[in-house]
């Protein structure tokens, strides 16, 4: 019971939603710099 | 301000009230006073823990900070999402299958009483502290910019939110904040569009990040290194951002009652997961889009006259003393030189059209000439100011998005956007009395006064305490009144204890074999180190930090290995 409340939605594991998260901020930070690049 | 405004603002903040009243219905128990039963889902999770730490500072700092200082502001944030995962794999978990109120009583379970209640005590006393700064902050720029009496607007701004606090707990501070976040977004969006709506025609949104990008202003990313080397001093940069902000951010969601209180009224573990990693997912954007707000107000700026200095009542103090010929003459150049830098602007506007980029260079050389020189005039106004007696004053920073507000926008969204400063206030302001409350309730009076209390008795003293804790805050508001704008003092009084207390959790959860003698001893010593580091060094605030969880770890390891081998057994 327990362990199906702790399922995650859309992927099978946590850690999918762990590497989506630190992906994001990755990808965020890229776009960052390029933003800064660009406009500077 | 006009009646349309008074009135929406008035209709704006009963409509709160009264939401949150309608939504106190909750069990007359502890666990539905503090944790709302445990029903909350993901969603609603997430905007009650980012109401939390939306407050009213960060829609009038944030604005400001990118107009002066450019959007580097945002990189503090970048360690926010490596934090929420952190917490999803190991906070999160325990708090849950240990079914605590306050994060303070895991200490008890693997350290000891003392470690608990030291904690305990280092979370009420910045906490108090800061609500009551955070209180004062936004009612001071309030009142110097609208004449209210400050300490009328601080009662307002610290005072009504008690009402709905008091009577609902965590389950209408949760249901408010989902309310107050919606409206703050609307307004702040209608901001942003009635910026870029007040520009010259041949000026759209894209060219004015240009001409915000050409001055500077959108230097996201930023590395901290000169010429020199590394420079520690450099309050936000990529590095800080990301190590120190991860630190600051694991201090403050995963050790600070305020946010712990928040994830632990969800429904499940699965639940308070998805909210925190929800915050993970939308929280630099959004940091970067309030930020943005004022690069758009910085290029509405270059187009049209703004202000010698963005307070005026300390303005209006110099045009009462001596210096009144000084600031005038000071006053006519900085005037000379907004026509000039007008006609810069206009020719890089023209020239971002045609896409010359020699002609946008050679006005953006121009520009930067004149905006040093203003900003030369500006340090002679500011001296002034320190000449008067008023250096707390001397920053005009937090001034400049809301004097935008009340000089430029439209009637009626004035009246909106006074109310969003109330209205973030109220969300940050209510869960920290809901989370004093908690910490005061649980880890004091049930521990060292009555343990042996009922459901009703517990729902009546843990009202009590939120009301105690609210009219403190006041007070604290009401004794900072007179000690200038303290705006930075909530960010460095946190840095001065999240570093230690995160210290201590780390200690907890990653190095099993250290008992609570030498955990105890660390974060004193830690704790000591800290404020030495503040007090006789320029360290930036961030790396306050990263350096006190260090401290506590490291001393906690030493002391439990040496002065501690013999008197207490490390756990095997």
């Amino acid at each position: 019971m327990l362990e199906n409340e702790d399922k995650p939605p859309l992927f099978k594991s946590w850690t999918s939603w762990y590497i989506l998260v630190v992906g994001l901020l990755i990808l965020q930070i890229i776009l960052f710099a390029q933003l800064t690049k660009l406009y500077s | 301000m006009s009646t349309i405004d008074w009135v929406i603002l008035v209709l704006t903040l009963s409509g709160i009230i009264l939401f949150g009243v309608y939504k106190s219905k909750s069990t007359r128990s502890l666990d539905g006073y503090f944790r709302s039963n445990r029903e909350m889902p993901w969603w609603i999770v997430l905007l009650s823990i980012m109401g939390t730490q939306a407050s009213a500072v960060t829609f009038l700092s944030a604005p400001g900070q990118a107009y002066t200082d450019g959007m580097r502001f945002v990189q503090p944030y970048f360690g926010l999402p490596l934090a929420m995962v952190v917490l999803c794999v190991t906070f999160v978990p325990i708090f849950h299958k240990l079914k605590v109120y306050t994060a303070y009583e895991f200490l008890e379970q693997r350290f000891d009483v003392k470690t608990r209640t030291l904690t305990s005590f280092l979370f009420l006393l910045s906490r108090g502290l800061s609500t009551g700064i955070s209180i004062y902050a936004p009612a001071i720029i309030l009142s110097s910019l609208l004449g209210w009496n400050i300490y009328i607007t601080n009662i307002i701004m610290g005072g009504l939110l008690i009402i709905y606090t008091v009577s609902g707990g965590a389950k209408a501070v949760a249901y408010t904040q989902q309310l107050q976040l919606i409206i703050v977004f609307v307004g702040m969006f209608l901001a942003g569009y009635m910026v870029v709506n007040m520009l010259p025609e041949n000026v759209g949104f894209t060219d004015a990040l240009k001409i915000g990008g050409k001055m500077g202003k959108l230097n996201v990313i930023t590395t901290g290194f000169t010429e020199n080397g590394f420079d520690w001093t450099d309050r936000f940069n990529i590095f800080s951002g990301v190590i120190g902000g991860f630190f600051l951010m694991l201090s403050y969601f995963g050790t600070d009652q305020s946010q712990v209180g928040r994830y632990l009224t969800a429904k499940s573990i699965r639940e308070s997961r998805m909210g925190l990693l929800m915050n993970g997912i939308v929280k630099v954007p959004m940091q970067f889009l309030i930020l943005m707000v004022g690069v758009l107000v910085f290029s509405f700026y270059q187009f049209n006259s703004a202000p010698i200095f963005f307070n005026e009542v300390p303005l209006n103090k110099i045009k009462n003393s001596e210096n009144r010929d000084s600031l005038a003459v000071l006053e006519n150049q900085f005037n000379l030189l907004t026509v000039q830098k007008k006609e810069q602007v206009t020719a890089m506007a023209a020239a971002i059209e045609t896409g010359s980029t020699l002609q946008q260079n050679a006005a953006s050389d121009s520009m930067h000439v004149l905006l040093e020189r203003q900003e030369v005039l500006r340090d002679g106004v500011k001296k002034m100011i320190v000449d008067q007696g008023l250096k707390a004053e001397s920053s005009d920073t937090n001034y400049i998005f809301i004097r935008f507000v009340v000089d430029h926008l439209p009637k009626g969204l004035i009246g909106l956007l006074i109310a969003i400063i109330f209205l973030a206030a109220w969300g940050s302001i209510a869960a920290a009395l809901n989370s004093l409350s908690s910490a005061t309730v649980v880890d004091f009076h049930k521990k060292f006064i009555n343990k042996n209390l009922n459901d009703e008795q517990d729902y009546k003293v843990s009202r009590w305490y939120t009301f105690f804790w609210g009219v403190f805050c006041i007070v604290a508001a009401e004794f900072f009144t007179g000690m200038g704008s303290l705006i930075e003092a909530v960010n460095i009084l946190g840095s001065w204890f999240y570093g230690v207390m995160l210290g201590i959790f780390l200690v907890a959860f990653y190095i099993k074999s250290i008992r609570g003698h030498a955990v105890f001893t660390a974060a004193l010593i830690g704790e000591a180190i800290v404020i030495s580091m503040y007090a006789f060094t320029d360290v930036g605030w961030l790396w306050l930090n990263v350096i006190g969880a260090m401290a506590v770890m490291f001393l906690a390891v030493l002391l439990q290995y040496s002065v501690f081998r013999a008197s207490e057994k490390p756990a095997t």
